[in-house]
């Protein structure tokens, strides 16, 4: 073998050790490591599992889950004094005042989230990256109201037709979509986050029997035939439509210049969270265009990445069902949470709405 | 030899009171604090969370609901439990066995899946609801969900299974010879049930009827299921100010009255049987 030949083999060599290493690095990134995630079962994990779970198996890590909605992860960290049994969490924006009085997340390091640059400037912070909306709608079966001579409804009061008694599902105040609808409702009767009453009569007014918990409540009733409309995000709207339910949504009037209500999620890290490099990671990944496509379609929310809301446009039933001009959706609703006392929100509901 | 078997006892009674007794403790020790929202508490001991309880007339009312409905569970289940126990425990042939190892399979059956059962035969496009309009008796469809009939029905569709087998094991120690004498001397179907078989059974609707009453007071799923958020039972409540509202020590001190009631309850119809049972004695 020439000097020439010994040296071309030894620079070989050498150069397919660096590879080795540096791919093993990348590879074992996250060796060990077994990231905790608190976010909603059914779809929304699944979704996960399917887009998220193998990128992370593939750098050497475990994503586990806990599953449950944002109100119980919470009462899980505050029954834990902060030590929170996950990592990450999906935080509704009902609950961003709850954590600023308890002070249980760590701040983000945006520079570990470079797909911060597929979402809006104001949908992060140093405490938040957001991570979906939805866009809250009247959903209603089409051909029940023709039935019943209704036209189209155009917003909440319309939902107290005679014809509807019974007949009308509402959140329940201890769901996940409880209070921003209520606060739509609130609004549309000339209330105000502080004088609630006017919201209080209009539900009463519609008299719904029925409060829902889980939005999948509402596509299982219009399916029996249990309701003929329902205030739900338009998500589950188009999940029922998908099923076969001959179903519309309406983006309710709220206020002159304002229709529709958009709930926004967040994803925030926990301070005693031990996993941060993954932490930030998984955040990262949940804004990739491929996951947020993904999770718009299957669960019904409405991506925060630019691309997937373009590739979003091309689904039918969802172009039908959802707000997708980004100035119309700019003009949404959005409770502050900030001047609502949710005791007195909570209070004024069960004292006016149940157990009755 | 009895102080030998006792022993045994002394563990799980040991783990029994630090893992429910201990948990429990703590629990009800929170109500006696100021609620300070999002599980924070005062640090003075008081008994505001209770005066809140007891002045304010939603409490009261779901409390007030918790209890009718529980009752007229406990009750209806009795009355359907009965028949069906007697039945089985008359039966001679083996299908007694396989209709009580049905009865404990289904209790295996998870109460969602039981309630879910429920809602769809009760919905609009159900078997009840198609087949009542169908014949004409109801012109709209009738939901049980949000109801506090529903609330009863979802209670008794939890319990029955227990009842049954309860009062199964009570009507097998009343010999049937006691029936057949009855019957000699002449006393007609009805009057041996009347005279021979239910008083003989008392005791048991007694026991029975007040096991089944703390069960439906505790029971959390169908009330919340068919409760539909609009009626609220007294578990519903706790676990709506847990979760949404993070105020252990409100919830702490609901669940404590839930508690003492039950406990109350239970001790006020059990020396009330007493007394009437000693009257009838004096009266004989």
């Amino acid at each position: 073998m020439n000097k020439i030949t010994k040296t071309f083999t030894s620079a070989a060599v050498a150069v397919g050790l660096v590879a080795a290493v540096a791919t093993s690095a990348s590879a074992g990134e996250f060796d060990g490591v077994t990231l905790k995630v608190a976010t909603w079962g059914g779809s929304w994990k699944a979704n996960m599992e399917k887009i998220i779970v193998p990128k992370f198996e593939a750098l050497g890590g475990k994503i586990e889950f806990v599953t449950g909605s944002p109100a119980s992860s919470f009462a899980k960290l505050v029954a834990g004094r902060g030590r929170a049994p996950f990592d990450v969490m999906e935080v509704l924006d009902a609950q961003v005042g709850d954590f600023a009085q308890v002070d249980y997340l760590q701040p983000i390091n945006l520079d570990l989230i470079p797909n911060k640059t597929n979402i809006q400037p104001f949908q992060y912070n140093n405490t938040y990256v957001g991570s979906w909306f939805t866009q809250e709608v009247i959903c209603y079966n089409t051909e029940k109201f023709s039935e019943l001579g209704l036209s189209a409804p155009k917003t909440y009061a319309d939902l107290a037709a005679p014809a509807l008694q019974d007949k009308v599902s509402l959140p329940d105040i201890n769901s996940g979509a409880g209070l921003a609808n209520f606060g739509g409702v609130i609004f549309a009767a000339g209330g105000d986050e502080q004088n609630i009453q006017p919201g209080l009569d209009l539900m009463k007014e519609i008299n719904a029997t029925k409060f829902w918990k889980r939005g999948g409540e509402t596509k299982t009733q219009f399916e029996t035939g249990d309701i003929y409309a329902a205030v739900v995000h338009a998500g589950w709207c188009a999940r029922a439509a998908r099923a076969g339910s001959p179903v519309m949504s309406v983006h309710p009037e709220i206020k002159p210049g304002v229709k529709g209500l958009a709930k926004e999620g967040w994803l925030g890290i926990m301070k005693s969270s031990e996993n941060v490099a993954a932490a930030h990671w998984f955040i990262n990944e949940y804004l990739t265009t491929d996951f947020q496509y993904e999770y718009a379609i299957n669960s019904g929310v409405f991506p925060l990445n630019s691309e997937a809301i373009e590739k979003m446009k091309s689904d039918e039933i969802n172009a039908r069902l959802m707000e997708m001009d980004a100035g119309n959706i700019s003009k949404m609703l959005r409770i502050d949470y900030n001047k609502v006392d949710k005791t007195a929100w909570i209070d004024g509901w069960n004292k006016t709405l149940t157990t009755n | 030899m009895e102080n030998r078997w006792i022993a045994y006892l002394i563990p799980p009674l040991i783990v029994t009171l630090l893992l429910v007794a201990g948990s429990q403790f703590v629990f009800i020790q929170n109500s006696f604090y100021q609620d300070l929202g999002l599980g924070r508490t005062g640090t003075d001991l008081t008994l505001v969370n209770y005066l809140n309880f007891f002045t304010d007339s939603f409490y009261l009312k779901t409390f007030w609901i918790t209890i009718k409905v529980s009752a007229l569970a406990s009750l209806f289940t009795l009355f359907l439990g009965f028949p069906i126990a007697y039945v089985i425990a008359r039966m001679k042939s083996r299908l007694a066995m396989l209709l009580l190892a049905g009865i404990v399979v289904s209790t295996f059956v998870t109460i969602v899946i039981k309630v879910f059962g429920l809602i769809i035969i009760f919905s609009a496009d159900g078997v009840l609801n198609t087949t009542l309009m169908d014949l004409g008796l109801i012109d709209r469809a009738y939901s049980i969900i949000g109801t506090q009939e529903g609330i009863v029905v979802g209670l008794m569709h939890f319990t029955i299974g227990f009842s049954v087998l309860l009062l199964y094991s009570v009507v097998v120690t009343v010999p049937p010879s006691l029936e057949y004498a009855a019957q000699i001397h002449g006393a007609s179907r009805w009057r041996v049930y009347q005279r021979v078989i239910i008083p003989l059974c008392t005791p048991g609707f007694v026991v029975g009827g007040l096991m089944i009453f703390n069960m439906c007071m505790g029971a959390f799923t169908s009330a919340a299921l068919l409760g539909g958020g609009r009626v609220l039972t007294l578990p519903v409540l706790v676990q709506r100010t847990v979760m949404m509202e993070v105020k252990y020590s409100t919830a702490a001190s609901i669940a404590f009255v839930l508690l003492v009631s039950v406990i109350l309850i239970n001790l006020i119809s059990l020396i009330a049987i007493r007394r009437l049972r000693s009257a009838r004695l004096v009266i004989a």
